[in-house]
């Protein structure tokens, strides 16, 4: 134990001060960093005034949703949470809980993530009882949450499709898929959102009316399948052609082959690059703030614009840094326990 | 891949039936939509007198100009604000990427930390922060610290001569430290993707480092990081039309503008598409030349 923590002394030593010029390149650093770190601490306990934050922490959360439905949301959200952390603890309960326990847990949790979706619908929107809620009243983190995973689980089987349809050898389907792929790819997804608030009512009929938020999420999720769909090719092109040549052998049908064999290899191969797709649209529904949804960026904006809290940007803009950075890490890390288990699975 | 037979082709036909009707009754809705607005398609439009001001152009513009011309200027001031990204935001990610090699630990950790942090954080939002945190609270009389050279003022920067507007440093800072964090990422796994044993080698030939990165390491590394570098400029390009949310006029800006003022909404997409696909295509073919010449110089 001594030996190790000594051992560990002196690799810090070498690579801090491994060279003189090391030495004064650290020293030098030590000293900016130190300074920059009081600076911010001086401002965010002393100077900064975080009532802008504090006083309206609902609408950070919920957006304007109706104050006596506000458990709804809420429910949906600490829901979300407890199954956040559920996943991300896998590896430690696995160890601690007993076999049928654990293995009753690993079971359950895929399909409570699968649900949380509906179930999140259902909640904010109404229904079965509850009082319907318009999703103009939708907002804040609740809202670019909702957003996020329906567009998240809608684009991951489109973009599988259109992977499928690219790899596929029939010259139209592929073509088609191609063309799509390649275009969506080439354009900014401000453009395609653009394209989705205010185009898409010109391609539909006049009684057809769909409301902002399920147009945020169709535009988010066809732009997303695009770049799931090049990450899936790029799993199916990493599997050796000798295991469809095995499958066929067997006389499996091509459904067979590209649902047993190819996809799931396919899809785990893919997995870090997906994960890293989920984390781009989390961060990507914040330019909806620019169409005038009001996500969480967006009621953010609208705030600021508020007399009462004119000029707190640093304020609110800390904040909402904080809150995306935790949101974008603990995604990251869901996906690595995520690939941590499917590895030892 | 799997080889199409009868059935295959079948499918096909049916697919691009649906795909066929799919797009007929989506045209006609249109159709029956605009003639609805009376609006109709057409790009006539295009050389009626735009009526609006831009806040700056580097080519000559003024509000009598047509609606096609100040189109042309926005995609001049996207040119601008991409090309020198592309430039400075590489300056940033090499160096962030090549830090992350550094002897000095406390160096590799904040190279790490830059990255951590600048992935994880929308780009709306620092944009945001630079122009209303940063550029916004600057002085309203100008700032001089190393006398002529470069003055810093709320109303923008002057660099050697150079006038930029504190609209156009909120976006190049913004796209450029956001870019260069990606970028990083591109060149660590580039350097990552040579063995180890190549470094191995040239040190116990008793290489001097230098001598041993340009002949040995960077030979091998930068064919591997070229294609991630095109993908991460033609990002930049995309992300810079994040431009309207600080109010520089670059093309997705001018198509917002002239759309709302015309009405023109399926002619002006097309044609800020248009820009977007021919600014893709460009830097491709330029990469693309740039890996033939680094391929053939080995």
């Amino acid at each position: 134990m001594a030996s190790m923590m000594r051992s560990r002394l002196l690799a810090l030593r070498k690579g801090l001060f491994g060279s003189w010029w090391d030495g004064l390149i650290t020293v030098a650093l030590m000293a900016i960093l130190l300074l920059a770190l009081r600076a911010a601490a001086q401002w965010a306990l002393k100077d900064a005034d975080w009532s802008v934050v504090s006083t309206n922490l609902p609408l950070y959360l919920l957006g304007s949703f109706p104050p006596e439905e506000q458990w709804r949301p809420l429910s949906w959200m600490v829901t979300l949470l407890l199954l956040t952390l559920a996943t991300a603890l896998m590896p430690l309960w696995r160890i601690t809980c007993p076999g049928a326990i654990s293995s009753l847990l690993a079971k359950l949790l895929p399909a409570a993530w699968i649900l949380s979706i509906p179930a999140g619908l259902l909640l904010l929107a109404g229904g079965l009882g509850l009082a319907p809620v318009a999703t103009r009243s939708w907002g804040g983190l609740c809202l670019t949450l909702i957003l996020t995973l329906m567009s998240g689980v809608l684009a991951l089987p489109i973009g599988i499709a259109l992977a499928v349809g690219r790899w596929s050898g029939l010259p139209l389907i592929r073509g088609v898929c191609s063309l799509y792929i390649e275009l969506m790819r080439a354009i900014p997804l401000l453009s395609v959102l653009f394209f989705g608030q205010l185009l898409i009512p010109l391609f539909l009929p006049a009684h057809l009316e769909v409301n902002r938020v399920m147009r945020a999420v169709l535009a988010l999720a066809w732009f997303a399948a695009a770049y799931v769909a090049e990450d899936v090719r790029g799993g199916l092109q990493a599997i050796p052609r000798t295991q469809q040549e095995a499958a066929e052998a067997l006389g499996l049908s091509l459904q067979q082959v590209l649902g047993l064999v190819l996809l799931p290899q396919a899809l785990r191969i893919a997995l870090p690059s997906l994960a890293n797709q989920a984390v781009g649209l989390l961060q990507n529904s914040t330019l909806l703030a620019m169409l005038g949804l009001v996500e969480l960026l967006g009621i953010s904006r609208s705030l600021l614009a508020n007399p009462l809290f004119i000029g707190r940007y640093l304020e609110v803009y800390a904040f909402l840094a904080v809150v995306y950075w935790l949101l974008c890490t603990l995604m990251s890390l869901l996906a690595r326990s995520l690939e941590h288990h499917l590895r030892t699975a | 891949m799997p080889t199409p037979n009868r059935n295959a082709w079948l499918l096909q036909g049916i697919g691009a039936l649906v795909l066929i009707s799919l797009v007929a009754l989506l045209a006609f809705n249109l159709q029956v939509n605009l003639q609805r607005t009376g609006l109709g398609l057409g790009f006539g439009w295009l050389g009626q007198a735009a009526g609006f001001a831009l806040g700056e152009h580097v080519v000559p513009y003024s509000p009598s100009d047509s609606y096609g011309w100040a189109l042309v200027v926005g995609l001049t001031n996207s040119l601008r604000v991409i090309v020198v990204g592309l430039l400075l935001a590489t300056v940033v990610g090499v160096s962030v990427g090549a830090a992350s090699y550094s002897t000095n630990l406390l160096f590799r950790k904040l190279a790490f930390a830059y990255v951590a942090l600048l992935r994880n954080v929308p780009l709306l939002l620092q944009l945001l922060f630079w122009y209303f945190v940063v550029l916004l609270s600057l002085p309203g009389t100008p700032l001089a610290p190393l006398g002529s050279l470069i003055s810093l003022s709320r109303q923008g920067i002057h660099l050697a001569g150079l006038e930029l507007s504190t609209e156009f440093c909120a976006l190049l800072t913004g796209l450029t430290l956001y870019t260069g964090a990606t970028i990083a990422e591109v060149v660590r796994g580039g350097i990552s993707s040579v063995p180890s044993g190549q470094w191995d080698a040239y040190r116990s030939l008793g290489m001097h480092e230098w001598l041993g990165l340009r002949h040995v390491v960077l030979p091998q590394a930068v064919p591997a990081i070229l294609p991630g570098l095109a993908s991460q400029y033609i990002n930049l390009a995309k992300n810079s039309t994040l431009a309207i949310a600080v109010g520089y006029a670059d093309l997705y800006a001018v198509s917002d503008t002239t759309i709302t003022q015309t009405g023109r909404a399926i002619e002006g997409f097309l044609l800020l598409l248009g820009g977007f696909l021919l600014i893709d295509l460009v830097i491709s073919a330029l990469m693309t030349a740039l890996s033939r010449l680094v391929s053939w110089r080995r």
